[in-house]
């Protein structure tokens, strides 16, 4: 089937809290976010996390598809440059979501709703600490109303 | 300029450099188009202007001619990086292409705010100095400034999009087979305006490293989107972090697809001169 | 070899813009726009980029087909025009020449149509000529006729660019006509406010300064209510009215009922709102009016068209750069085929059949003794099917998806004793012929087309029909020899020749001075540079006529046992009967099945979800198509897309007509809407 429709209902969600999808690297920032959840620290709700294999495996597509669904901000956790299990793939990640932040503060959507972190995987309480800074961030930025139609 | 055109193009087919050679012609009554001259008759019809760009064209004709058959094409600058860019991506063969390199005028390169208004293999012309971009006005009330009121600008261009696939079919650089745009997972199909976000930006950053700006985009989308206004801020921070300019040379990688840990990431950066992005995000 | 770029004209909508196709050993593998074509300046949209895809279909028809019995089967051309020629002979010596009609097409060239209605009108002695314009602008040609004497675009697409203020009614040009909409934006960034009139949230709407969701119909109430408001307050061009026009005191009078709340309660709009917009219009220096299928869909179609052009009259806003009103035409060559005599009532150039001069004129050109009686239009043709019309000649028309009630236009095409059908895909309606001809697509004939705004273009070939079909003007040739007439043509621009010695309007268009830019027609004599806009010192009649739009609202209305408006038009990536963009892959990609808007909460209320599968059932018939939940559609409307054949909208349309032009009513008509049952849900 076609996807009609897809964007018209988009705006009956409630855009008071800003929706954030995170995409966690399977190594570090999803035992992170896993450890985080173990020890019971307390994380904003509205936000889902997808495991990726490497950071590096998230497009750019996928992260303007993701804000182009109404998603007010995306995360992109992958393991500490020099520390990722798939030579220097996170550079990549980092130099690509970099230039499209570039593209973001352009057309005014803004680069601060892409967020890219590194850490490892027992930096649970880092991590913790990005969600809710990032959560604090995307409650600041204008809404992306004028955008959905 | 016109007579040496002519005159390159003579020898390049008499010498038989190349089998075709692809430019403009000024046919019966006047009708200017796109033509691939392969004897020395036709040359006398031949003319430069207006702009049209040919690397897309150059592309398919070379495409679809037998091996061993060797195309000249009459190239402006955008139109020469737009072809180096292809035979970086294995679009085409270097061997098989050969260009004539003229200089745009002055007035043209105001137009297309060029910032290299002449080929790197120039033939014919003067070359005249490029444009700043971000000096132009309307260029900067899109990229610079308050990003609310950008963003209201922009949805309310891009808000006009009737999803033509122009753009895309325009541009020199956009050759995929199968193309995002067309899948239903990236863009909404079956419904106009075509989706704001994930459409232009999808597009946009798919030509981020490889875009010449050379604004056939923008000439072919009928509902007047500056499309390559889109492209100029990335395109300005891969020029300065990295030095590097889509289609200038045949060897220089992409940097964000090679040498990836040996160079800084490249973000959100514009000429120093204007306010940076940053602090009017934060006001 | 080379490849070869050759420049021709879209075959899809009015707009008429410039393609450039490349040829490879005489296949199309490319279109590309043309950065020189005066209309379209480098710009095409979705349809005419991917034109060239259908052209080497497999579809296409190569052979002439018969039919035997419940199949086809191919025979020559041999064959073929000897039994046409034959069958539509012995209907003409059994019934008489006026049981036999021929539906021409807004899709062949202005040459074809010409040779076509000549071929008819010669052959039968009958005027029952007629094609799809009887559809879609039929009101445009005799009510802007009436009121200034000329049934066409008053000015140029380009004009759009320089206007202040643009009233759009009914039009949703960023879908049908895109490059025309391009226009509009154009005007925007100089500052032009738009204005949408549309019951609908159309893409148009969504960009406009203001959108006027008006009740289904009451576009006579809106127009009067404005124009009441605009005589209130002195807007009116006083100068303008009594220098150019006549019948004013008629208008006054009829606009003495029209109170602007009495016109705000019927649209179900605000009074302020009215008032607002006839300011807005009357205010800016330079207006101009678009307006589309919306106004003239309707049972009160004329009407509606009147309507338009009083208000433009009032304001003085007509004949001049940038102000004029502005139909747009559907098909490329709509307007071409209405002038050169597609129509049951006029000769070519809009010279009347019952005019005895221009009856003397043509008998004499012709040679043959002609009727003054006007023909049958297409929807009476198609109702009179097996009855007064024994025998149809239908050339690239699809009745059986495009006519509304299309359930009674079956039953009607399968009682003709022999139908001709004329076409390059074996339509829905050629699956009913006796005889089904191949003609040649756009890219494979030379010809002119002319577009909205007049202009006269030239088709070129670039390459051979598939098989054995032929050129449209070729069968014609056969065809009428076959039947005893002698067409000597060799070339359409012989042709063209001819019709410029007929329609003095025409009279210097000749082939090679159309191949720069094209023409506008009027162009009297080999010098005229062509008309960029109409009635600049004087309207075509002498003086602009105030016709009083008479208001008929809407022939059904929602009640208990049908309680939504169905409302059918076009969407952006397909093409009226989609004989052509369903066989397109990129064009079907982009939507492969039939769909219908409804409103969230009418949804929500059947219990209807996203891309659930309904059934829409009027008093004529029923559809099953996939719901598309949308808020473009108002409250209580449903819109459905009519080129599906899978799910055909005009089963559910009202064939009732308006009493002048004949045009059905395709934009309201009333419907229920119930949801499938699971086990027909396709899960």
């Amino acid at each position: 089937m076609t996807g009609p429709g897809r964007s018209n209902n988009r705006r009956t969600e409630e855009q008071a809290t800003p929706r954030m999808l995170v995409f966690a690297c399977k190594w570090c920032g999803l035992i992170g976010a896993d450890g985080a959840g173990k020890k019971r620290i307390p994380l904003p709700a509205s936000f889902r996390v997808i495991p990726v294999e490497c950071a590096a495996l998230v497009e750019p597509d996928a992260v303007i598809r993701a804000l182009a669904s109404g998603i007010s901000g995306v995360a992109v956790l992958g393991c500490h440059l020099g520390g990722c299990r798939f030579n220097h793939a996170n550079h990549a990640a980092l130099k690509r979501l970099e230039l499209l932040k570039t593209l973001l503060d352009a057309t005014g959507i803004g680069g601060k709703r892409l967020l890219l972190a590194f850490g490892t995987a027992h930096e649970d309480h880092q991590y913790a600490e990005v969600i809710h800074a990032f959560f604090a961030e995307l409650k600041t930025l204008p809404s992306t109303d004028p955008w959905m139609y | 300029m016109l007579q040496k055109v002519k005159d390159i193009t003579r020898s390049i087919l008499a010498e038989k450099q190349a089998d075709g050679v692809l430019g403009l012609i000024r046919g019966q009554w006047n009708i200017i188009q796109p033509h691939v001259f392969d004897n020395l008759r036709q040359v006398d019809n031949l003319v430069l202007e207006p702009k049209w760009l040919l690397a897309k064209m150059a592309m398919t004709v070379l495409r679809s001619s037998p091996e061993g058959y060797r195309l000249a094409v009459i190239a402006r600058g955008c139109d020469e990086r737009a072809l180096t860019e292809l035979v970086k991506r294995n679009q085409m063969e270097k061997d098989r292409l050969l260009t004539i390199g003229i200089a745009c005028s002055k007035e043209q390169a105001e137009i297309c705010l060029c910032q290299r208004p002449y080929p790197e293999k120039l033939d014919a012309g003067e070359p005249v100095a490029g444009v700043d971009p971000f000096a132009d006005e309307t260029t900067r009330d899109l990229l610079v400034g308050d990003s609310r009121a950008r963003m209201e600008k922009w949805a309310r261009l891009l808000k006009r999009c009737i999803k033509c696939y122009g753009c895309r079919n325009s541009c020199p650089i956009c050759v995929c087979i199968p193309c995002k745009l067309e899948d239903e997972v990236w863009v909404e199909t079956g419904v106009i305006p075509a989706e704001m976000i994930s459409y232009h930006l999808i597009r946009a950053f798919h030509l981020s490293d490889t875009c010449v700006a050379c604004g056939a985009c923008q000439e072919a989308c009928p509902v007047h989107i500056p499309l390559v206004a889109l492209q100029r801020s990335m395109r300005e921070a891969l020029r300065q972090v990295y030095g590097y300019e889509a289609g200038l040379d045949t060897e220089m990688r992409s940097p964000i697809l090679y040498d990836l840990f040996k160079k800084p990431a490249a973000g959100q950066i514009l000429p120093d001169w204007i306010n940076s992005l940053e602090n009017d995000n934060e006001s | 070899m080379n490849p070869e770029f050759i420049k021709t004209i879209c075959p899809y909508c009015g707009t008429g813009c410039g393609l450039i196709v490349k040829v490879e050993n005489g296949r199309i593998v490319g279109t590309y726009p043309d950065r020189e074509h005066p209309v379209s300046r480098g710009t095409l949209c979705i349809k005419g980029w991917f034109a060239h895809e259908f052209v080497h279909h497999p579809d296409r028809l190569k052979t002439p087909l018969v039919r035997i019995g419940n199949r086809f089967e191919a025979i020559s051309w041999d064959e073929a025009i000897p039994l046409a020629a034959e069958k539509l002979k012995a209907t003409a010596e059994t019934y008489g020449g006026d049981a036999v009609g021929g539906l021409c097409s807004a899709k062949c060239t202005n040459e074809e149509n010409y040779l076509f209605q000549k071929l008819i009108r010669m052959a039968f002695k009958t005027n029952n000529v007629d094609h799809c314009a009887r559809l879609c602008h039929a009101p445009t040609a005799a009510g802007m006729a009436q009121t200034t004497g000329s049934g066409a675009m008053t000015n140029s697409i380009s004009d759009l660019a320089g206007a202040d203020c643009i009233l759009i009614i009914g039009s949703n040009a960023a879908e049908s006509h895109p490059i025309i909409m391009g226009e509009i934006y154009k005007a925007v960034d100089k500052g032009a406010t738009v204005i949408v009139v549309d019951p609908r949230k159309t893409a148009v709407a969504q960009n406009a300064a203001m959108h006027l969701s008006i009740n289904p119909g009451t576009d006579i109430p809106l127009l009067a209510g404005m124009m009441r408001h605009i005589l209130d307050a002195g807007l009116h061009d006083a100068a303008f009215i009594r220098e150019r026009m006549e019948g004013f005191e008629e208008l006054k009078n009829f606009l003495q009922a029209w109170t602007v709340e009495r016109a705000a309660g019927e649209c179900g709009i605000g009074g302020d709102t009215i008032r607002n917009v006839a300011e807005v219009y009357a205010k800016a220096k330079e207006a101009a009016i678009v307006y589309c299928m919306g106004i003239t869909q309707h049972a009160c179609g004329t009407a509606n068209v009147h309507a338009v052009c009083d208000l433009a009259m009032l304001c003085g806003k007509i004949g001049r750069d940038f102000s004029g009103v502005y139909p747009l035409r559907g098909q490329n060559n709509v307007q071409g085929s209405c002038d050169m005599g597609g129509l049951p009532n006029v000769y070519p150039g809009y010279q009347g059949v019952s005019d005895p001069a221009a009856q003397e004129k043509f008998q004499q050109a012709w040679e043959r003794d002609l009727s003054d009686k006007p023909g049958l239009t297409l929807t009476e043709m198609i109702g009179g099917a097996g009855k007064e019309i024994r025998a149809l000649y239908i050339m690239a028309e699809n009745p059986a998806l495009s006519d509304p009630d299309v359930n009674h236009v079956l039953e009607s095409l399968a009682k003709l004793d022999f139908l001709i059908v004329q076409d390059i895909f074996l339509t829905e309606t050629a699956k009913f012929a006796h005889l089904v001809l191949p003609a040649a697509c756009f890219a494979e004939k030379t010809g002119t087309y002319t577009n909205t705004e007049r202009r006269f273009q030239l088709l070129r070939q670039a390459i051979e029909p598939p098989g054995e079909a032929k050129g449209d003007f070729e069968i014609l040739c056969l065809l009428a020899n076959g039947l005893g007439i002698d067409f000597p043509y060799i070339h359409p621009r012989e042709v063209m020749e001819e019709i410029a010695s007929l329609v003095p309007a025409y009279g210097g268009v000749r082939f090679d001075r159309l191949e720069r830019a094209g023409l506008q027609w009027p162009c009297p004599d080999t010098y005229h540079s062509g008309t960029r806009f109409l009635h600049e010192h004087k309207f075509t009649r002498g003086k602009g006529l105030f016709v009083t739009p008479q208001y008929t609202p809407p022939f059904e209305k929602p009640d208990e046992a049908y309680p939504y408006y169905l409302n059918t038009g076009r969407m952006f990536a397909h093409y009226h009967t989609g004989t052509m963009t369903r066989r397109s892959p990129f064009l079907n990609r982009e939507l492969e099945e039939p769909y219908a808007e409804i409103h969230p909460e009418d949804a929500q209320r059947a219990g209807i979800r996203e891309g659930d599968r309904i059934r829409i059932t009027s008093r004529r018939g029923s559809i099953v198509t996939a719901a598309r939940i949308s808020e473009r559609v108002a409250k209580g409307s449903i819109f459905a897309p009519f080129h599906f054949t899978e799910a055909r909208a005009n089963i559910l349309t009202n064939p009732v007509l308006d009493p002048i032009s004949k045009i059905p009513e395709f934009k309201v008509c009333a419907v229920k809407v119930e949801k499938e049952p699971y086990e027909n849900q396709g899960r």
